[in-house]
């Protein structure tokens, strides 16, 4: 049998023992002012664009104002719609949506999402548009950080979306919007802070 | 910035070769120098081992050159005949095992006998040849911590970083890395009265002789040459000068074929063009 | 022998172009510069990478069990296969068991080793590559020149042309943004239309039978989530034990690829969606051999970056097609000769042996040593033309004795100086071909040592 071949003559040749090297020293602990200033600087290099806005609640107006067609699945009212047994032609006829991003990356202005941030897993490439809302407490440093705070296992799919799909195989020239979504936007909010003397 | 692995917390291999060791306050007329003289330059080029030879003295150094020595081995090892190759590095060991320190103005030969003669056995004598054997420059500034050779030199001159001496001696950082710079030629040829030390718009890449590579791939290796040759061009140098007069040999015989209008110069010939 | 030399020869031909070629792919080096300066601890990333996977290759086949464990607890199809026809075979079976047609499939040099594609062409059916580079070399029918850029070799002119005769593009148009667009109409209906996207896999994590695909285009996600079957193809060794481990891989192998600080996606699939199949197909093919070769064992940590190809002047001046293997450049010279000894014998001779591709490699795997000791093996078993070991010999016997060594080179420095140019320049002097020989001197530096030291003996003798 061909795995218990392979097995068995990978387990034969093997390299002597080493040992998993311990990691570095921890990555040096930045502002958060700072980490959004970093993610935004590669959220430009890599192509996105970008949008500030004061509060989550600010979100809903600014998208119905200026991209008035756009499906929101943060909400769950159209998940039953778009469900994983939603035909593909369907999904082809999405223009722009927009998804809640996990957690973002300063070091690349990448931003994880998994299956419990959209119903069917094509919506994040398969959309001409895609806007991303991303909380910038959730801003990690690096790599090193975002992979310590995400669990594989809490989903069966999930991605580092960083900037919209491009490709440069054509004299190394870039283009944006190669099979994936043409243009991807960036709404970096912040939680409303609580303060017991101001309860609105 | 400290850049290294290690102050990152990563245990690396440390690298006992080709580790430079000053050595202080040392009586220099005490020291045996062997001179070893590359085939290539005793055959064609032996102004570069005079070159050398008048350096190494004027420095007040008892400098011998044995006179059985022939070449270190490299040809035919880097031809994948290591095992031709062996008597051609006893008759090196040989020649060598008595002296302090060998030098040499040579750094792929340097880096050949510090790396692969390793498959000699590791006899006493061997070690001791391994571990003493050093290319000009590095001898100059790691072991006499000489940097100031008080040379005079009114030339625009081009730096051709030679590999085995760049990434294989660590003569200076490669470019590849994310380390801080240095360059133990450019630190010799600094402090020379009127020279000027241009910039080069790809500073290390190959020059394209890798010994047999010249001729068993030789379109490839002539288009290198003539690539490296044209950056010091358009950089305006009059002199390219490298520690491999193995690279400055196949850069001159491009030059030659093409009529250019630049020359070549060992780093030895520069050095020694001083008032010592 | 793959000719690498003469092709090399047919491509500088054409200067201008090789000028061009090698003046692009200096500037993808450039870009990896930059980024990796970016990243002050990245001399230190790339240590703890090679010894990560130094740890995965000594412990390999336990990782493999575990990952295979955790996949199937997912609901993964996991196979096996032995070689290129076995995995083959096993997407075929894949294929007809779901009376499947049409197929694309995302960048794997793996599919490329094995020639899945002209196996599944000649079983009736359709596989589209999906890569824009892919898919431009597909149509031209030929090989990829790089891993990472494979249409690198071509002018957006001859792209346009081509995309005239396939996609009905306007004639002479060249200009990329437009003939991207009209690649991503046609390929959206290939993706829509797919029963079966095969992928290939840049990491698998162990702990949690998580396959990792790196893409810009969004190909990868586009054929798996449209595509009811989903399958992806991966070496032994692309197994990396936990997830926290992804972590240093994707902060170097973008940056290390193409200067970006990491791939638009980076695709974690460990279950297959709703009502769909997920297989994935782990593959041999020579690589659990080339595991007990000790020599050249750490040419499997290879994570497929192409960093050595952009750094490496020889590759630059002579384009991935001379190479003749999937993998050109300075990986594919030390990984061919694994495969197949006699016929890349002399890919580890098209090198300098510089050690740049050394010193770019995120993952530290000494390539220029690999060469030399690829060198040594070809040599002692006798695998070079019988001229070149002659010469070889010779030279031997000429280097470890002084007195043959003093004659030969007194004897060819008079022939040198008294042979007519004519003579000695002739063809078979292949120094002669592009360079000048060195002028030659009267006396080598031993004969003048020599006299000046007679010289002082009798001047001393006189006092």
């Amino acid at each position: 049998m061909s795995r218990d071949d392979i097995l068995q003559t990978v387990k034969q040749n093997v390299a002597e023992f080493k040992p998993l090297p311990k990691y570095l020293k921890d990555t040096e602990q930045q502002s958060a002012e700072k980490l959004k200033e970093i993610f935004i600087k590669y959220l430009k290099q890599v192509g996105a664009q970008f949008i500030e806005l004061k509060s989550n609640e600010d979100i809903a107006p600014f998208i119905a104002e200026h991209f008035p067609g756009a499906f929101d699945f943060g909400k769950n009212d159209i998940w039953e719609e778009y469900s994983e047994y939603c035909p593909k032609e369907k999904l082809n006829q999405l223009e722009t949506v927009m998804l809640e991003g996990q957690l973002g990356v300063a070091e690349n202005g990448a931003i994880w999402l998994n299956d419990s941030d959209f119903p069917n897993r094509l919506i994040p490439f398969i959309a001409q548009q895609v806007i991303i809302k991303l909380d910038s407490d959730k801003i990690v440093s690096n790599m090193i950080e975002a992979y310590r705070k995400i669990n594989l296992e809490n989903a069966g799919f999930g991605v580092f979306i960083s900037g919209p799909s491009k490709t440069a195989d054509i004299e190394q020239s870039l283009v944006y919007g190669a099979h994936g979504p043409k243009e991807l936007k960036v709404i970096l909010y912040s939680r409303e802070k609580t303060n017991s003397k101001n309860v609105r | 910035m400290n850049y290294t692995a290690a102050s990152w917390g990563i245990k690396t291999q440390t690298h006992k070769k080709g580790t430079s060791k000053m050595v202080r306050n040392l009586d220099i007329k005490k020291l045996n120098i062997g001179l070893f003289i590359p085939c290539y330059i005793d055959q064609f080029y032996p102004q570069v081992g005079i070159a050398t030879l008048e350096l190494l003295q004027k420095i007040g150094l008892n400098v011998v050159y044995p006179m059985k020595q022939t070449c270190c081995g490299q040809p035919l090892a880097n031809s994948g005949a290591e095992k031709e190759a062996i008597p051609v590095y006893q008759n090196f060991v040989r020649n060598f095992s008595e002296f302090d320190y060998i030098v040499s103005p040579s750094g792929s030969c340097v880096y050949h006998v510090r790396i692969h003669y390793d498959i000699l056995e590791q006899a006493d004598e061997v070690k001791k040849v391994r571990q003493n054997t050093y290319e000009l420059c590095e001898f100059i500034i790691d072991v006499l911590g000489i940097d100031d050779l008080k040379i005079e030199y009114p030339h625009k001159v081009g730096i051709h970083q030679s590999c085995h001496g760049l990434r294989g001696l660590k003569l200076g950082r490669s470019s590849e890395l994310v380390a801080n710079p240095y360059s133990k030629v450019r630190k010799l040829l600094e402090k020379a009265k009127g020279i000027e030390i241009i910039r080069l718009n790809r500073e290390d890449e190959c020059c394209g002789f890798g010994g047999t590579f010249s001729v068993f791939e030789p379109e490839v290796s002539v288009k290198m040459g003539k690539d490296r040759v044209r950056d010091h061009q358009e950089n305006d140098a009059e002199i390219i000068t490298a520690t491999d007069m193995s690279c400055l040999m196949h850069l001159e015989g491009i030059i030659r074929r093409q009529k250019w209008d630049i020359k070549v110069v060992h780093i030895a010939e520069i050095l020694n063009s001083n008032n010592l | 022998m793959t000719g690498h030399s003469e092709k090399a020869g047919q491509f500088l031909k054409d200067e201008k172009r090789a000028d061009w070629h090698d003046q692009t792919l200096w500037i993808v080096r450039q870009k990896r510069d930059k980024a990796a300066w970016s990243v002050s601890e990245w001399e230190g990333l790339r240590e703890y990478a090679s010894q990560i996977k130094d740890h995965v290759l000594s412990n390999l086949d336990d990782y493999l069990i575990q990952f295979e464990e955790k996949a199937v607890e997912n609901g993964v199809n996991v196979h096996w296969a032995s070689n290129a026809h076995e995995f083959n075979e096993i997407i075929l079976h894949i294929v007809k068991a779901n009376n499947a047609v049409k197929i694309v499939k995302s960048k794997s040099m793996l599919t490329e080793e094995c020639g899945l594609n002209p196996f599944l062409e000649k079983n009736g059916l359709e596989v589209v590559d999906t890569d824009l580079g892919e898919r431009i070399i597909q149509f031209r029918n030929e090989p990829p020149s790089h891993i990472v850029l494979p249409a690198i070799h071509l002018k957006k002119e001859e792209i346009g042309e081509l995309f005239h005769e396939k996609l009905h593009t306007e004639k002479g148009a060249s200009d990329p943004k437009y003939l991207t667009a009209a690649a991503r109409v046609h390929l959206r209906e290939k993706f829509l239309s797919a029963d079966i996207a095969i992928t290939g896999v840049n990491f698998a994590v162990a702990d949690s039978g998580t396959v990792v695909v790196c893409t810009n285009e969004g190909n990868a996600d586009m054929g798996v989530h449209a595509a009811p079957v989903q399958i992806h193809c991966m070496g032994i060794e692309k197994i990396i034990p936990r997830a926290e481990d992804l972590a240093v891989f994707t902060r170097l192998l973008a940056r290390s690829a193409t200067g970006q600080p990491i791939t638009t996606y980076t695709s974690h699939y460990r279950k297959p969606k709703a009502g769909g199949q997920m297989h994935v197909v782990i593959v041999d093919n020579g690589r659990s051999k080339s595991l007990g070769r000790e020599k050249y064992r750490n040419s499997l940590k290879c994570i497929r970056c192409g960093a050595c190809m952009n750094t490496c002047p020889v590759y630059r001046s002579s384009g991935g097609h001379s190479y003749s293997y999937v993998i050109p450049g300075p990986v594919g010279s030390i990984l061919a000769p694994g495969s197949d000894i006699n016929k890349f014998n002399d890919l580890p001779f098209a090198s300098s042996l510089c050690g740049s591709c050394t010193n770019v490699c995120p993952v530290k795997i000494d390539i220029h040593n690999l060469l030399y000791d690829w060198r040594q093996e070809i040599v002692e078993r006798k695998l070079l033309p019988p001229v070149k070991m002659f010469f070889l010999k010779i030279t031997g016997k000429v280097l470890s004795q002084s007195s043959f060594y003093n004659l030969s080179g007194k004897v060819a420095r008079w022939a040198l100086r008294n042979f007519p140019r004519k003579m000695v320049y002739h063809r078979i002097n292949v120094w002669g071909w592009g360079r000048e020989l060195p002028e030659v001197p009267k006396e080598s530096f031993k004969q003048r040592y020599r006299k000046n030291s007679q010289k002082r003996r009798v001047r001393n003798e006189q006092r």
